[in-house]
């Protein structure tokens, strides 16, 4: 839809997408590590979250958004987004069905040794997924302009 | 399992803001049931919540099991049991009237659940940095929620409020971080105890009120710092309008209530008369100019909304007196006011769809065409006027007494000027919708559109209208539970 309205939008170039082909696992990793890094050193969840949804968004400019938004399925991002609220709901109720408060990870520690560190982790990965869906939501929301229907698929 | 409520409280909105999302794969319209479904589980808890206050006095959960005051500490006394259960209720009558009235997006429901997390969270909180964190996610959501109106004027409306409300915010932030300059620490039962053995009157302390109480102001949408407020309201769809009128702002108030009574203290209000004047004199000024402005307007919903600003002038008067009886009168009036401004944002909803009338004059007659909307307008508008035995009566009449027994005779002239323009411009209001020649002809009407109203959404409107004047009775209760729990009232 988008494609008629505004031809001549994406220019494809050779140089763009070798470039991004070779960067993006870098970057993605580079996003998990961020992540990773949550729980005792500078990093975590948010900023890993922005680094993934930006590799979506350099293949987008690469390779065109439209194709793009079609190799990404949607439900990827919705289970992303959701996934990552309900893994961290998840930790917090377990840590109560185990006897402690919400979120007290040393509940774990019998069945996990290092159960308060991975926690952790685990909660900083549920909400890089949260904030990389998001961003990548947005951006696509922002690219699709206002010619769809309104208040679709903005959180 | 009865020890966990408070977080329970915050957590299953979280989660139920999530599923609508996934379920819009395979469905647009799931969204109406899961949130009803998230509300009854949200309202079982308050009620349990209650009946624990009740019976043990301050409940108080720290999460994750750290220690306090390093860890996060959730605190429920009285006023915040008031507010969370205004908050479920509220939220559940907003939902039986967008049933119908819409938006039916999926997406809606999620914004609205995580509002509700948000108001929630902002309420129970007893640490003040998590308090700036669930202002930004309410601020987020709100902002989400104006921007789903369909006009463009909805977007500008968002923006607005986006960029208002952001500066509000991060004001606060900046206070947060010269309290934790000063005392080294979040928590607001200990940031309380040591802002007292730094000094009321260190420069640190009193920037850190400044800006943590300025930032809040905006929230609360003060006279000067309430221009975001019109618009918002006024452009976004009317279960929007009624949700947020009813709850953003006063949940803010309630911070602010909290910030006075449970990290400053009333002592530091009595240490430094200047901050106490200071914030009087922006309430007064709000008072007397939010009703200015309301008589001023033509059109229905934004003077609703200026008339707040004027009546949370009134409410942060009460907090600021401080005297107990103040204090209990600033509750019920936050209280009785939510109940009666989102029922009248809803009754404007339904006149309007039922006639088209959006302005003043357009309300010209419509008493006979919409009977029970026009009613119940009638009902809450009187009730904000503060007509007795309406719950807006016994808010106004507590502030007022707390206003003269401390002798604050400025205060006293201002409320008793409130009242009257207050009067001004819902006895317009009456006097068009009762004895005035319609100026909206029935078939042009019909001819606009005529969009349907469903009886959810006047039952919406009239279980207001009656809580409006049957709350007067619970306010016993609710004073009995300011005096138990709250520190400020015991001494």
């Amino acid at each position: 839809m988008s494609a008629d309205e505004e031809p001549g939008l994406y220019v494809e170039s050779t140089i763009i997408m070798t470039t991004v082909r070779v960067v993006a696992p870098f970057v993605l990793t580079f996003a998990l590590f961020i992540m990773f890094h949550g729980a005792d050193t500078p990093g975590g969840g948010f900023q890993g979250g922005v680094i993934a949804g930006s590799v979506v968004m350099m293949l987008a400019f690469a390779y065109g958004i439209d194709s793009t938004r079609q190799w990404l399925d949607v439900r990827v991002v919705a289970a992303l987004a959701s996934g990552g609220v309900l893994v961290f709901a998840g930790i917090g109720l377990g840590a109560i069905a185990l006897g402690g408060n919400f979120l007290q990870y040393n509940e774990y520690l019998p069945y996990y040794a290092k159960a308060s560190k991975y926690g952790i982790e685990l909660v900083e990965l549920g909400i890089g997924g949260i904030v990389a869906a998001v961003a990548i939501g947005l951006f696509f929301l922002l690219a699709a302009g206002f010619g769809h229907v309104v208040g679709e698929g903005e959180r | 399992m009865i020890e966990h409520l408070p977080v329970l409280l915050v957590v299953v909105p979280i989660i139920g803001g999530a599923v609508p999302l996934v379920a819009s794969l395979y469905t647009d319209r799931a969204g109406w049931p899961i949130a009803v479904l998230t509300m009854a589980g949200h309202a079982t808890l308050v009620g349990l919540l209650a009946e624990q206050v009740w019976s043990d006095g301050v409940v108080s959960y720290a999460v994750g099991g750290f220690a306090l005051p390093y860890g996060i500490e959730l605190v429920v006394d009285g006023l915040s049991l008031s507010v969370v259960a205004l908050i479920s209720a509220i939220s559940l009558g907003v939902l039986a009237y967008a049933r119908h009235a819409g938006p039916h997006e999926n997406t809606f429901y999620s914004q609205f659940l995580l509002l509700v997390t948000g108001l929630t969270g902002m309420t129970v909180t007893g640490d003040v940095f998590n308090l700036y964190v669930f202002l930004e996610i309410t601020g987020l959501a709100a902002y989400g929620l104006v921007a789903s109106g369909r006009a463009a004027s909805a977007a500008v409306a968002a923006l607005k409020y986006l960029i208002i409300g952001t500066v509000g915010a991060s004001l606060y932030l900046l206070g947060v971080g010269y309290a934790l300059a000063a005392t080294g620490t979040l928590n607001m039962a200990d940031m309380s105890a040591k802002l007292a053995t730094v000094g009321y009157d260190s420069t640190l302390v009193l920037t850190a009120f400044g800006l943590m109480v300025g930032g809040l102001t905006v929230k609360v949408a003060l006279f000067p710092l309430h221009t975001w407020q019109p618009d918002a309201y006024a452009n976004s769809p009317d279960s929007v309008s009624a949700f947020i009128s009813a709850l953003v702002s006063t949940v803010s108030a309630y911070a602010l209530a909290r910030l006075l009574f449970s990290v400053f203290t009333v002592n530091f209000l009595t240490a430094v008369p200047a901050a106490r004047w200071a914030l009087i004199a922006v309430a007064s000024v709000s008072i007397v100019a939010g009703s200015a402005l309301a008589v001023a307007q033509s059109n229905v919903q934004r003077m609703l909304a200026y008339s707040s600003v004027s009546q949370f002038g009134l409410v942060i008067v009460g907090f600021t007196i401080a005297t107990p009886i103040a204090v209990v009168g600033a509750t019920v009036h936050l209280v009785g006011h939510a109940v009666m401004k989102g029922g009248l944002f809803a009754a404007s909803g339904i006149i309007e769809r039922e006639t088209g009338a959006d302005t003043v004059g357009g309300y010209a007659g419509m008493g006979s065409r919409t009977p029970i909307a026009a009613g119940a307008f009638t009902v809450l508008a009187l009730g904000m006027v503060g007509v007795p035995p309406a719950i807006g009566f016994v808010g106004k009449w507590y502030i007022l007494v707390g206003a003269v027994e401390a002798e604050i005779w400025p205060v006293v002239a201002v409320v008793l000027l409130s009242t009257l323009l207050t009067l001004a411009y819902f006895a317009r209001l009456g006097e068009r919708l009762y004895f005035a020649e319609p100026t909206i002809r029935e078939e042009a009407a019909v001819a606009d559109g005529g969009e349907s109203v469903s009886t959810g959404m006047l039952a919406v409107v009239v279980i207001a209208a009656i809580l409006a004047v049957a709350l007067t009775a619970a306010v016993p209760a609710v004073e009995q539970l300011l005096n138990e729990t709250l520190p400020l009232l015991i001494q």
